[in-house]
């Protein structure tokens, strides 16, 4: 090592650590803007595609089943009843957000989009049992009978107005054979159909 | 001490009765646990700014939950330290375990007793005072390889080997570039290297401008005692991506403490020392604090002092978070390669002036041909 590459060698030391302090005496001065976020008073708003918790929509949800089968975790289950109108009627929607892996496949499949990512991601619990997403406040139980009701209902209906009609063709025609409305005679799929079941019948 | 207690008996006759050892004794004692309350005080604050320096110069925010823009961090930060558990590892060499942070603390600390913080506010005027300071402080390599040792934890061991060869390494241009202040005011007692920079030219009567020589020694000792207290870029002793945490990696509680206080004493140490020798002490420019009533120019000698031994401590921070570590081969031939022959042909440059000059700075000379 001569003596020149000596003396470079102590010029390039104090020339650089000298640029470096400037590039840092600049920040420390003025920093311009500070990157920290402080979480809990700042918080920065999840990007529009952000797959936060699940959010199910009742009042258009079909209960097609779709979400459960598709579910690779099986956090989700319901239970539906047959109404009187022959469309499903919701007892009970759940998600175990604790077990969902956000993957956004319930939501891809869901036909009405009535499930939806939400931008909510702060789910901190003291028990497992808050992780657990019930999107119909009213009992199961209580849904289901109120339904049977109004599908018995609309079936004791149904009957009158086939008697009444029976009547009338009776006074019109004696002989014309007995044409019953017999879907509004069927009974309603009361029994509570199991998380991720498959639908013991089609619809129509 | 003994003559601080006389004229305390004299200044209170109620004293006169009380046995003259006692007096000097609780003397003592209080100067002691003003310095230290002084030490621990730092110590605190220090950290605080250095995390706040560290935020700002990383585009950061730093600590701001306790207290007022987290001015109380510090004291969140000793309770939590104090009440932690006191982990000493089973295979660890109790006595020395226990002993090593004392002793590192002590060695930092004890450098207090010298440094010149006003016209009349030190501790004790030692004639022999750098001497003192440069032998008291190598005693924390002891405390720093007693740590390593005692740890039974290969980082430790080898943050303590490498602690000891560069603080040994380092002692030699520490002390060689502060022995021009000590040539030009011709004392070891930093209170004469003080009063040698004082006069009427202010600013210029400093070591730092008295001539080139001594500009440098100033930079090379700033340099060295960052690396003899082992600040951040030479802080292989503790290099937390390779060591973990070093000598103190097995410490805890109230013992980690103690390291972490003595790393801010040294801090102050060193800026302490830089100021008395190269930057005019507690001397306020262009003013004689000496010839104020003692209240007052102590006052304001301390205000001095204590306002350039932080502006100095200050740019140790910015330098701590400005550059990388250094290999342990790139330290030693630093230290060994570039700042011990600097140093040497820096004192015998310093030494050659004198003599030429007959002890006279260049701002001396350009004063006397102005008039």
């Amino acid at each position: 090592m001569g003596l020149k590459q000596y003396i470079n060698d102590i010029v390039e030391a104090v020339v650089t650590t000298a640029k470096g302090m400037r590039i840092t005496a600049r920040y420390g001065v003025d920093a311009g803007e500070e990157v920290t976020q402080q979480y809990p008073e700042e918080r920065r708003e999840p990007s529009e595609r952000f797959r936060g918790f699940l959010h199910n929509d009742v009042a258009r949800c079909t209960s097609c089943q779709m979400c459960i089968k598709v579910c690779p975790v099986d956090c989700i289950s319901l239970e539906a009843v047959r109404g009187a109108d022959k469309k499903f009627v919701l007892a009970s929607y759940v998600i175990n957000i604790g077990r969902c892996m956000y993957c956004g496949l319930c939501v891809e499949v869901c036909p009405t989009k009535s499930l939806t990512h939400t931008s909510g991601y702060e789910k901190a619990s003291v028990n497992r049992g808050e992780l657990v997403l019930h999107f119909i406040h009213e009992d199961a139980a209580e849904i289901k009978a109120r339904v049977a009701r109004q599908v018995a209902e609309a079936a004791a209906k149904a009957a009158e107005a086939a008697k009444a009609a029976e009547a009338v063709k009776a006074a019109a025609n004696p002989a014309a054979p007995d044409v019953a409305p017999a879907a509004a005679n069927k009974p309603a799929p009361a029994e509570p159909q199991a998380k991720a079941a498959p639908e013991p019948e089609k619809k129509g | 001490m003994e003559s601080f207690a006389l004229s305390l008996v004299k200044a209170v006759p109620a004293l006169s009765g009380v046995p003259m050892w006692t007096v000097t004794l609780t003397a003592m004692v209080l100067t002691a646990a003003i310095l230290l309350v002084f030490a621990l005080t730092f110590g605190g604050l220090g950290s605080y700014v250095l995390r706040k320096v560290a935020g700002d110069i990383q585009v950061r925010i730093g600590p701001n939950r306790v207290g007022p823009y987290g001015l109380l961090q510090f004291l969140a930060d000793g309770a939590k330290l104090i009440l932690k558990e006191d982990i000493i590892p089973a295979k660890a060499d109790r006595f020395l375990f226990i002993l090593a942070p004392y002793l590192v603390f002590v060695g930092s600390f004890a450098a207090f007793v010298v440094l010149p913080f006003g016209v009349g506010l030190i501790a004790s005027d030692l004639n022999i005072g750098v001497y003192y300071v440069m032998a008291v402080t190598s005693l924390v390599v002891v405390g720093i390889l007693m740590a390593g040792w005692a740890s039974n934890n290969k980082w430790a061991l080898l943050g303590g080997m490498r602690a000891a060869a560069q603080i040994i390494s380092y002692e030699i241009p520490v002390g060689m570039a502060i022995m021009p202040a000590v040539l030009i005011a011709g004392s070891l007692s930093l209170q004469d290297i003080v009063r040698s920079q004082g006069g009427l030219l202010g600013v210029f009567g400093w070591n730092l401008f008295h001539n080139p020589f001594t500009f440098f020694s100033f930079i090379l000792y700033f340099t060295a005692a960052q690396a003899e207290t082992n600040q951040t870029p030479f802080d292989l002793p503790e290099a937390e991506s390779e060591l973990v945490s070093g000598y103190n990696v097995e410490y805890s509680g109230i013992r980690y403490a103690f390291f972490f206080l003595a790393e801010f004493g040294d801090m102050f140490v060193v800026a302490a020392l830089a100021t008395a020798c190269f930057l005019g002490g507690w001397h306020v420019p262009f003013f004689h604090a000496e010839a104020l009533p003692a209240v007052w120019g102590n006052l304001l000698s301390l205000g001095a002092f204590l306002f350039k031994a932080f502006a100095l401590v200050l740019v140790m921070m910015w330098v701590r978070w400005t550059l990388p570590r250094l290999r342990v081969d790139q330290l030693m031939r630093m230290s060994w390669k570039y700042l011990v022959p600097l140093t040497f042909v820096n004192l015998l440059g310093v030494s050659l002036w004198l003599l030429l000059f007959k002890g006279k700075g260049i701002p001396q000379m350009i004063a006397s041909l102005v008039g």
